[in-house]
């Protein structure tokens, strides 16, 4: 009785954020507040060389003269970017040689997460477990990246982006702030100057990933925002599905997470970017606390026919404000981008994609569903535009937004820029609610309203699911319905 | 941010330019470094208007001067031409107020016409009451360095219908922006555009529709032919308040770009407040179907003439959705002739 079972986990689960818990370990903080001292202790911090922290306080410079952005349809009080810590690392324990001497409070913690990914017993060293390299990025220090060894021998390079910085600095140099620039937008930039930890991945040309790279995110210390950096290069003919799952404990105050995650493909290359985010969406019923999640993610497909695809399922955060964007730079290049938004209680996502077509027979898909439910809002915005260059783009978007009960709302934003008489692009939105005829039909065979909802609402999603790597899918449908849990009736 | 309020301080900072949303794709402050010197009277001939003959009534309307209110009591019928000339180099800024009693029927058939670089603004009110019934058929043929806005808000009380059909051929800067707002139930809209745009001509058409009763229903076409350096702007946003349930909403906007350098920008909007609504839009942007193209001349039509014929019947489809049969024809022969010429 499997169903039966998962029902009484998930009423369960109602009662409180499952992954709403603290961890108390020793952490350094750097003092509360942002000013130019306090980037150069995160370098000094990290023992991060000249340049690096040059480039960090170029960064704070350009962002003290930025303004805020509020274009967005998500409300907030304005953000203290004083009242903040910019550094929470765990405590080091010198010279730990394997994993059991990893703090055991953090062992409990990825035990307590419910992991999607069995990443638990990788982390634990369980013989035969399944083959994830998981980069854990907890509270913005990577603890321990596993499986090194067996990616070091084809020639990839999964670390930690401090690591990066001290073993590789060529390669962080020439791509680090090349996808995303230093003062591309306000959170950006913020990121650049105060940036934590993040995970930093290079496959060398012609090399096929031999298992799906992982990393975990999650928000720990009370106050302390966020600021993970990603770098992902594929070069020539290679090819890397990069999983990233997130989970952060309960907490009253806002948390900001502003993080950045860059992609680069060169010629024939493919990176598969998969998302699950679940950070603590705020109280239902007055919308306190939860996570303010304005991340930027571009990818850059610099190569000839290089591919990037985003997938996504959002379905935590007080606040998503994020567009994970493809820069179709090489001839015959694709993006795709297909993405789940569940938003619930007082939840606002403002999510969505840019396909920029440059080269030519650019090809680019983007997939959409948003679901709000509640008293939540749910935006899908995105921009679509073909360069005069760029013969024979083509662009297929379809959105649908789904709307489960009075108070909820939820809104279609697409921008589309064609500069070109030999690009085609085709744009498909709808938005209802739940079919009343649907609902019934499937309640007369004897599900219940709650079922049948979630029955429904996964036909509507599948087309995204489908997409995510197989362990994530499963894991992934379990959280739509989840999220959902409360919404109706 | 209006041209009404940049004449009024005699400040082009004050014209609506990229960083204002609404006006991302029509920058007149960017466009605008100089006002133009203030309306002068014109009291020459301005010969005949593509609907004259046509309507009951005619109007008209020169560098901003002699707009009187148009009213139709309750359960009158009439129809009125109304133009909307420029002559010279001015500014000109013309308010029009149009009110239907309820279960009155109103044709209004318009026209935008100018012929030099004047910059003109058009601002109409019309309000319908309970019942009543309004069709607007705006022509907007201007000088190619002409700048001109025609901007109408309309209010629908329950019952009413208000259907619409724009066809531009552009101007240096032309927009056309229709706001409806449905407060009564059971409103029913139609909002059609089509345009026409060649050399470096640019034509903006805006839609707002707010949904605030419930039973609303709104059906929206806009198709568009972009060659040469010409640029195409479609902006259309349908909104469903709270509370306004069993709205019906579909949108289209589809445009064919015939040349390597012209553009097409288009940004249809949905922002949906309620649960029990039905909203859909579409969006394609393309060249002509070269397979349509190859089947035409292999039965021997000239390429020219296949091209004429197929855009001829793409914007077709607007101009047949016209109920008032003599316009429907004039708006027929207007694009049988640009698109042939």
């Amino acid at each position: 009785m499997a169903a039966v079972k998962q029902t009484v986990e998930h009423v369960e689960s109602l009662e409180k954020y499952k992954h709403g818990f603290v961890t108390d370990i020793e952490q350094d903080f750097a003092p509360k507040g942002l000013n130019a001292d306090i980037v150069r202790f995160i370098s000094a911090k990290k023992n991060e060389p000249e340049w690096m922290l040059a480039w960090r306080l170029d960064a704070f410079e350009r962002w003290l003269a930025m303004d805020e952005p509020d274009w967005a349809k998500v409300s907030f009080p304005k953000i203290d970017y004083q009242d903040s810590y910019y550094y929470a690392a765990p405590k080091e324990k010198v010279g730990i040689k394997s994993l059991d001497e990893v703090d055991p409070d953090i062992l409990e913690t990825y035990k307590k997460l419910g992991i999607p990914l069995r990443e638990q017993e990788v982390l634990a060293g369980v013989v035969g477990a399944p083959r994830y390299a998981v980069d854990a990025v907890f509270d913005s220090v990577s603890v321990v990246t596993t499986f090194k060894k067996e990616l070091a021998q084809v020639g990839v390079i999964f670390c930690s982006m401090s690591e990066a910085i001290r073993e590789h600095p060529e390669l962080v140099k020439t791509y680090l702030g090349s996808v995303v620039p230093v003062s591309d937008n306000y959170f950006a930039c913020l990121n650049a100057a105060v940036f934590s930890d993040g995970s930093f991945v290079y496959v060398p040309p012609g090399v096929r990933c031999p298992m799906e790279l992982s990393t975990y995110f999650r928000i720990n210390a009370e106050n302390s925002g966020q600021f993970e950096r990603t770098l992902i290069i594929a070069d020539k003919g290679a090819y890397v599905s990069y999983l990233e799952g997130c989970t952060a404990p309960m907490r009253d105050e806002n948390q900001l997470h502003a993080a950045v995650v860059e992609l680069v493909t060169l010629d024939d290359a493919e990176i598969k970017y998969s998302t699950v985010q679940n950070w603590y969406p705020g109280d239902p019923e007055t919308g306190r606390g939860g996570i303010y999640n304005f991340v930027t993610k571009r990818a850059d497909c610099r190569g000839d026919r290089s591919k990037v695809s985003w997938t996504q399922v959002e379905t935590g955060s007080a606040i998503t404000w994020k567009y994970p964007s493809c820069i179709l730079r090489g001839d015959g290049s694709s993006g795709e981008f297909y993405s789940i938004a569940i938003t619930n209680g007082r939840q606002q996502a403002d999510t969505g994609t840019k396909m920029i077509h440059l080269g030519k027979d650019t090809r680019s898909r983007i997939i959409s569903k948003g679901i709000s439910a509640g008293r939540s809002s749910n935006t899908y915005r995105g921009l679509v535009s073909a360069h005069p260059k760029a013969t024979g783009a083509r662009n297929f978007t379809q959105c649908d937004s789904l709307l489960i009960g009075k108070h909820c709302a939820a809104h279609t934003v697409p921008y589309i820029e064609a500069r070109n008489g030999k690009a085609k692009f085709e744009h498909e939105a709808t938005t209802t609610r739940l079919s009343e005829d649907q609902l019934f039909y499937v309640m007369q065979r004897g599900l219940s309203q709650e079922e049948a909802v979630q029955l429904l609402v996964n036909g509507f999603v599948k087309d995204v699911l489908q997409e995510l790597p197989m362990e994530f899918a499963v894991e992934a449908q379990k959280l739509v319905a989840i999220s959902l849990e409360g919404s109706v009736g | 941010m209006s041209i009404a309020t940049a004449i009024r301080d005699r400040d082009v900072a004050e014209l609506p330019g990229r960083r204002d949303e609404d006006w991302r794709w029509t920058d007149l402050r960017g466009l605008i470094r100089k006002l133009p010197p203030p309306s002068e009277p014109f009291t020459a001939g301005v010969g005949d208007g593509p609907f004259d003959a046509l309507a009951a009534e005619r109007r008209v309307v020169v560098n901003g001067r002699g707009a009187e209110p148009i009213e139709v009591p309750r359960d009158a019928s009439s129809i009125v031409a109304v133009r909307f000339v420029s002559r010279g180099a001015g500014v000109h800024i013309a308010r029009l107020n149009i009110f239907l009693g309820a279960n009155a029927r109103l044709v209004l058939l318009e026209s935008y016409e100018s012929n030099g670089a004047s910059l003109s603004e058009a601002a109409l009110n019309i309000t319908l009451g309970a019942g009543a019934v309004v069709e607007r058929v705006v022509l907007a043929q201007d000088h190619a360095e002409a700048v001109s806005v025609s901007q109408a808000d309309v209010t629908l009380a329950s019952r009413a219908t208000f259907g619409q059909t724009t066809v531009a051929s552009g101007a240096r800067r032309q927009r056309l922006e229709t706001r409806v707002l449905h407060p009564g139930g059971q409103a029913s809209l139609r909002l059609d555009g089509v345009y026409l745009l060649a050399d470096k001509r640019h034509s903006d058409q805006t839609t707002v529709v707010t949904h605030a009763g419930t039973d609303g229903v709104t059906a929206q076409l806009t198709k568009g032919v972009v060659r040469d350096q010409a640029r195409g702007v479609f902006q259309g946003r349908i909104v469903v308040e709270e509370g306004a349930d069993r709205t019906d909403a579909r949108m289209g906007h589809h445009a064919l770009i015939l040349s390597d350098r012209a553009e097409v920008d288009a940004k249809p909007e949905l922002e949906i407040f309620a649960d029990e609504v039905a909203c859909a839009h579409g969006n394609t942007v393309g060249a002509l179907d070269e397979d349509a193209l190859f089947y035409a001349r292999q039965r021997g039509m000239p390429e020219d003439d296949a091209r004429a014929l197929l855009t001829e019947a793409f914007i077709g489809e607007v101009v047949d959705r016209i109920d008032h049969a003599g316009a429907r024809e004039v708006v027929r022969a207007w694009v049988a002739e640009r698109l042939r010429g």
